[in-house]
């Protein structure tokens, strides 16, 4: 008995999980729809904006760019988005008698349809229309689309069955709280890179480009190029080597495909392995100090690096403490004072310390019974922080200086940048304490609903205050640097602006103790609404 | 009188315009195993939580072992365990490194925090996943983790909210059997459920809550009554007398479909 074709009914069952995006509550609709719109315009934006480009200077090599680009969020999409598309998951085809052939070709063909591959379609073809020369240009454009547009779909599909057991375990969607950060760090140094090119052309980008035409799918887009120029054999060559990336995808993915669905669930196999990992994890305990402190330390630094909502935090004002500063300086247009931007970002994690528990901080709760109880944990958290955050503030502001070569500022700075992060956790200290909110688990909402006007105050009114309590040391280095003998006494600012900085620190924690141990019940109903 | 482990004066709790608890009087003795029993939405989690001093009350007092769980936490907090329900753990410390973690909080020194940790983790048959993180751990291994973290500066009393809910019956049967070794030493354990054969079969003291108030306290005998189980008792006290289902669905099952 030959089995009935299967492509036509993936394709409806993919058409079908669309349209069943349209069915869900007014709200989900209207994103979706709201989505979909978005995409679709922005293609069409980008489609005239490419058709725009043709006969620039330098405009194949800003579009081999923009389709490795494009190959590079293929491939990382699975990983991020694991419950984009439901069949991605070729784990609930599991007990339907399939064949490996036949089954790749079905799912690659419902790949293709759905509003990724349409908006990469458009941007494919804007792509040859920006850079083809000849009637022969387009010809060998239209295979370029399709081969480009192949890769790209076999490439996400390759990634995501070599990975489906991480992305639907819990480590996957752990993964996927820290995309959003990915996605804004990106756009970071997209921003920097654009301004780059504007200020001295596209001729930038070429020595990239040489790379990445041999690099699928930009690799056809360059063919299409190569034919416009009359370097026939080139454009074979990329051309060849697209399709030979096509077809070792398709190799990968089938094998995968077929290990996926003949092996058992693995799921419940791999605790001897992490076992093992983790054990090796236990150094940190012996350097701390004993006592609550040592163990509060401990339980922070292991949280910076296991949960992900935290983590994602401190990725994030890490590289932007870095990015600002030295991008700024880098370009020239910096300064020494900016190095501060790396306390202050550093300087926010102190705050909501409690919301970072979760419920969880009824642990916590049930041994603090005095406010000394409540003064070494918060001052435990601040070391924590401080280990991290110390060394990583001076590191960004000597780094700054030295692209800068201004060197003279540089123990200003520094005193700046201690005063801030000491005020930083002072303030930090006390909002925890006065003004805590739930972090939810879930999804990428920082802050519990009902709670935004909380989770404002407790940030903004605490970073205000915090810049306030800096102003003598503020007022201090303008006053040094505007006076005629000044200059030569800027040094004292890093003894000072340290000095201070712990000096708030240490006031910020000892208000912030009995306001802790004193509101106990109420920071765990706060922080319990998530 | 030291033979009270808990006493609750006139305790009150409203959340807006529902009252949780309505002005409970309780005194549960020390050394039983004692089963605070309940419907859904009885009471009990919030009894617990101000009891423990995790959550504040509107009015009245609770004194803990002779200390008064607001003005006194410092001795009560020492004293006493929990094992809360619907509140998270650290759930991204592995078993060992969430005990480790606890104790030392506790003031306990690491070297024995770290032996009764490895006896816990053996004696609740946690000592294979020990190393995993408690967010990949399964309901009943959470509770038994939960419970090794509430025991291990052995506390006089011990409160645990529905130790058994979501549990299976391996992980149940070893769990049962730690409580009955550590009320045997005349510690005290005061548990919530509603599973009335559990509480039958486990405790030898029982308050029956409902709607906010203590419908009856007791031993088990008494609490029972004249009734044939614990389960018919609890019934009458709340006041959810079987109704007669013959003929609302008299549809269901046989006859003509």
């Amino acid at each position: 008995m030959s089995a009935p074709a299967i492509t036509p009914v993936f394709v409806r069952l993919k058409l079908s999980l669309l349209r069943n995006g349209l069915r869900q509550s007014g709200g989900r609709k209207a994103a979706y729809i709201a989505s979909a719109v978005f995409a679709l315009l922005f293609a069409a934006l980008q489609l005239i904006g490419l058709i725009a480009l043709r006969g620039q200077a330098h405009a194949e090599s800003l579009i081999v760019l923009a389709v490795a680009v494009l190959g590079l969020g293929w491939a990382v999409m699975p990983l991020f988005f694991p419950s984009g598309d439901e069949t991605l998951d070729p784990t609930r085809l599991v007990m339907l008698p399939l064949r490996p052939r036949p089954l790749i070709r079905a799912l690659l063909t419902a790949s293709l349809v759905g509003i990724g591959p349409l908006f990469t379609l458009c941007l494919l073809v804007g792509s040859v229309v920006a850079v083809a020369r000849g009637g022969a240009a387009f010809a060998v454009g239209v295979v370029a689309v399709v081969l480009a547009l192949l890769v790209c779909v076999a490439l996400a599909r390759a990634v995501a069955a070599a990975n489906v057991r991480l992305l639907t375990s819990r480590k996957g969607r752990d993964l996927a709280v820290l995309s959003g950060l990915v996605i804004a760090i990106g756009a970071q140094v997209v921003n920097f890179g654009a301004q780059r090119i504007g200020a001295s052309g596209l001729g930038e980008l070429d020595p990239v480009a040489e790379v990445l035409q041999w690099v699928p799918p930009a690799s056809a887009i360059a063919a299409v190029h190569a034919v416009g120029e009359g370097s026939y054999g080139l454009a074979t060559a990329q051309l060849a080597l697209t399709a030979g990336a096509l077809v070792a995808l398709l190799a990968v993915w089938s094998r995968h495909l077929t290990r996926l669905m003949t092996s058992p669930d693995g799921s419940t196999l791999a605790t001897a392995e992490t076992a093992a990992r983790e054990r090796s994890s236990t150094g940190l305990g012996r350097l701390l100090p004993a006592g609550r402190t040592g163990t509060v330390m401990e339980r922070s630094l292991r949280y910076v690096w296991r949960d992900p909502k935290i983590k994602a935090a401190w990725v994030t004002s890490l590289a932007i403490g870095l990015i600002v500063p030295v991008f700024n300086a880098w370009q020239g247009t910096g300064s020494v004072y900016f190095a501060c931007f790396a306390a202050g970002m550093l300087g926010i994690q102190m705050y909501n310390q409690f919301g970072q528990d979760t419920s969880a901080f009824w642990i916590v709760a049930m041994t603090i019974s005095s406010t000394r109880d409540a003064y070494v944990e918060l001052r435990a958290r601040a070391y924590a922080l401080l280990l991290i955050t110390l060394p990583y503030a001076t590191l960004v502001t000597v780094v700054t200086t030295a692209m800068l070569g201004d060197w003279r500022r540089l123990p200003e700075a520094l005193g700046l940048s201690f005063a801030l992060l000491g005020a930083m956790l002072a303030t930090g200290a006390w909002t925890s304490a006065r003004f805590p909110y739930s972090i939810p688990q879930e999804g990428y909402k920082n802050v519990a609903p009902g709670q935004t006007g909380l989770a404002w105050i407790s940030i903004f009114g605490g970073m205000i205050a915090a810049a306030v309590l800096c102003a003598p040391v503020i007022a201090l280095t303008i006053w040094l640097n505007v006076s005629a003998e000044g200059d030569a006494w800027t040094w004292l600012l890093l003894p000072v602006g340290a000095a201070y900085g712990a000096g708030l620190t240490a006031v910020g924690l000892r208000l912030a103790a009995p306001q802790t141990a004193r509101r106990l019940p109420e920071i765990l109903v706060a922080v319990s609404k998530g | 009188m030291g033979t009270s482990a808990v006493r609750v004066r006139g305790l009150w709790k409203r959340f807006g315009q529902q009252v949780a608890v309505a002005g409970i009087d309780l005194e549960l003795p020390a050394g039983k195993f004692i089963g605070l029993v309940g419907p859904n939405g009885a009471g009990k989690t919030t009894t617990l939580s101000m009891v423990t001093g995790l959550l504040r009350p509107d009015h009245g007092t609770v004194e803990v072992v002779g200390h008064d769980v607001w003005q006194d936490p410092v001795e009560v907090k020492a004293r006493i365990g929990v094992l809360p329900e619907g509140l998270r753990l650290f759930e991204r410390l592995s078993g060992r490194e969430l005990l480790a973690y606890t104790g030392r909080l506790r003031g306990l020194p690491g070297a024995e925090v770290d032996k009764r940790a490895t006896q816990l983790l053996d004696v609740l048959d946690l000592a294979g996943a020990q190393h995993k993180l408690v967010v990949d751990y399964s309901t009943g291994m959470r509770k038994k983790i939960g419970l090794a973290a509430a025991l291990l500066h052995n506390p006089e009393v011990l409160f645990l909210d529905e130790p058994f809910e979501g549990v299976d019956p391996v992980s149940a049967q070893t769990i049962r059997g730690v409580l009955e070794r550590y009320t045997a030493s005349g510690a005290t354990v005061v548990f919530s459920s509603h599973v009335m054969e559990l509480v039958e079969s486990l405790c030898d003291w029982v308050a029956v809550m409902a709607a906010g108030r203590i419908r009856a306290t007791g031993t088990l005998a008494e609490v029972r009554g004249d009734a044939p189980s614990l389960q018919r008792a609890f019934l009458e006290l709340v006041g959810a007398q079987s109704r007669d289902a013959g003929t609302d669905l008299d549809w269901l099952g046989g006859g003509p479909r």
